[in-house]
């Protein structure tokens, strides 16, 4: 076979794979690039307008808000699942009886689907719900769990349940991929447990927990499902993440995709920033 | 003496552990789990007193479900539950076989061949499955309309190949990268062609790869509210995500005992299909998936 057709028959696997990545996600960023330029005028075809939609944006607290609101939710978000997910990790990794079926067990949040937790939640945060029941066992006043300062808090912990055994998982096959001798010969040196911790567990554990971090916040920072079905957004604008934002404007609110357009493209450098680390991560 | 209350100490701490994790992950699924096997009245009882299956059953008994809503005591659906299940299975399917056939052949490329040009394939495949899709929304939207496939099953399978294909892809590399090429070399001396050689000797070692590429597309297609809030217009397509921000009238819920089963229901399906392939979960996600 000739050098040209074996390079020819490689594209061959590639191709509907190639082909498809391009349609689904290159041509639709192309697109928002140029609806964002545009305006939209009711029933009729779109007209170039410039910076206008930018400038709108640029000029509403709606965007500053909804990106602090983000930035917020995330941080608390993945910090909170990488503790939780490393204590459930470091527990699990000790030798006990049920410890094969606690593993197993405890990918159950991850395992139910986004709008599955958020109803899950409903049924928990509802006024006569799992928590208020709870909190008036213990002689404590029931709470709204939804009102404009506690919205925030609690999508946040619907959250941090439902992802974090994505850490455990990650945690524990590093875990299990430390090997023993290190442990062995630091005993011997005299090491305690937690200067085996730090000295050993932690820099081993350093790439996967890069790794399980950043798609975390990637993961984190675009949840929609969680939150449309809980608070859509509100009280008002209380919990009106990114994702959230351009879902009103183009749907509910302003229903003007140029503008939602727009401002995809305005939250765009974020998600590359950390899209260019998770691939440089992933990658070499 | 040290040795031994350090020991102690460490039972301690497990079964303290062991206790909070327990508490932690039933908490918050008990109300639903309870509600979905409890009678209307008892709802919001904390302690069931009467159990029954019919919040489960009426999910596939048209009939049953039809009565219940008679006495008023199902939510306001358009359609019998049984109608978005379906829905959600048929575009699940689609989507995850459509998404491992094309993944696996890409899958294999990645893993075996050296050519210019790979790397830029590698990285689209990645980039591809990190890109947070809610950016998507309107141009997919746009796009579906214009092809014609706005409002479709069909075209609802195809986006949700933006989930499948790129994770299918890195799954299924990660595979191929393990299974030895001697193999096929040997069947290439033998004097069968590359795709003989794929089809006898590579794909039935590879066949837990292909499962665990299927439960993962299939479940991330099960999962999607966006998409299907976006691309279906009509009652009778909409799939189970959609169907269950029906329960929800006003912040109050109106079926507590139909939304309980609806909601357990839909998560057992993805849970189960985990379960059969927990070891390849991580492997797959994190670490396989891209190192090879």
């Amino acid at each position: 076979m000739s050098k040209i057709t074996q390079s020819l028959y490689n594209w061959i696997y590639v191709l509907p794979t190639l082909v498809l990545i391009i349609f689904i996600f290159i041509i639709p960023i192309a697109y928002n690039i140029w609806l964002s330029f545009q305006e939209k005028s009711i029933g009729g075809e779109a007209v170039f307008a410039g910076l206008k939609n930018y400038q709108r944006l640029l000029a509403s607290s709606m965007f500053y808000k909804s990106v602090g609101n983000s930035l917020l939710y995330t941080f608390i978000s993945v910090t909170s699942k990488a503790l939780i997910g490393l204590g459930v990790a470091l527990l699990l990794n000790k030798k006990f009886w049920g410890r094969g079926f606690l593993r197993g067990f405890s990918i159950l949040p991850w395992a139910f689907p986004s709008f599955v937790v958020a109803v899950l939640f409903w049924f928990n945060y509802d006024y006569r719900g799992t928590f208020n029941t709870i909190l008036k066992m213990l002689g404590l006043q029931p709470v709204h769990w939804m009102s404009y300062e506690n919205a925030m808090w609690s999508v946040i912990l619907i959250n941090i349940w439902h992802g974090w055994p994505f850490f455990f998982m990650g945690y524990l096959a590093g875990l299990q991929a430390i090997p023993t001798d290190l442990y062995e010969a630091a005993e011997i040196d005299g090491a305690n447990v937690y200067q085996k911790f730090i000295h050993i567990t932690v820099p081993q554990l350093k790439q996967v927990l890069l790794t399980v971090m950043l798609l975390s916040t990637m993961w984190t920072l675009g949840e929609f499902t969680q939150i449309y079905m809980t608070t859509g957004g509100g009280p008002v604008d209380a919990t009106l993440t990114i994702p959230m934002a351009t879902y009103k404007i183009a749907f509910l609110t302003e229903i003007n995709f140029p503008l939602a357009a727009a401002y995809t493209i305005l939250v765009l450098p974020i998600y590359l920033f950390l899209i260019y680390f998770t691939l440089k991560q992933m990658g070499e | 003496m040290a040795g031994h209350s350090g020991k102690i100490l460490n039972k301690i701490i497990i079964a303290v552990g062991v206790i909070l994790l327990l508490l932690w992950i039933i908490i918050p699924t008990f109300w639903a789990f309870k509600t979905s096997i409890s009678v209307p009245e008892e709802a919001w009882k904390p302690i069931p007193t009467k159990i029954t299956l019919d919040n489960y059953l009426s999910l596939f008994n048209p009939s049953l479900e039809a009565i219940l809503r008679g006495m008023g005591l199902r939510a306001a659906l358009p359609d019998p539950m049984i109608v978005y299940v379906t829905n959600s299975l048929i575009v699940s399917l689609t989507a995850s076989i459509i998404g491992v056939i094309f993944g696996s052949l890409a899958g294999y490329n990645l893993a075996r061949f050296n050519y210019r040009g790979k790397k830029i394939v590698m990285w689209l495949v990645l980039f591809a499955y990190v890109f947070p899709v809610f950016i998507l929304m309107v141009p997919i939207l746009v796009m579906m309309r214009y092809l014609g496939l706005y409002n479709t099953l069909l075209g609802l399978s195809i986006v949700h190949l933006a989930y499948t294909l790129p994770y299918s892809t890195l799954i299924m590399r990660s595979y191929f990268s393990g299974i030895p090429s001697v193999l096929e070399e040997a069947a290439l001396i033998d004097g069968c062609t590359r795709l003989e050689a794929l089809w006898r000797v590579v794909i039935p070692v590879a066949i837990p790869g292909f499962v665990t590429a299927f439960i993962f597309s299939f479940t991330l297609s099960w999962n999607d509210l966006l998409f299907a809030l976006i691309l279906l217009n009509s009652s009778h397509k909409y799939t189970l995500p959609i169907a269950t921000t029906f329960f929800l009238w006003g912040g109050e819920i109106v079926d507590p005992g139909g939304l309980a089963a609806t909601a357990i229901f839909a998560g057992i399906v993805p849970s189960v299909l985990y379960m059969l392939v927990q070891k390849y979960v991580v492997v797959g996600l994190v670490k396989g998936a891209v190192k090879a």
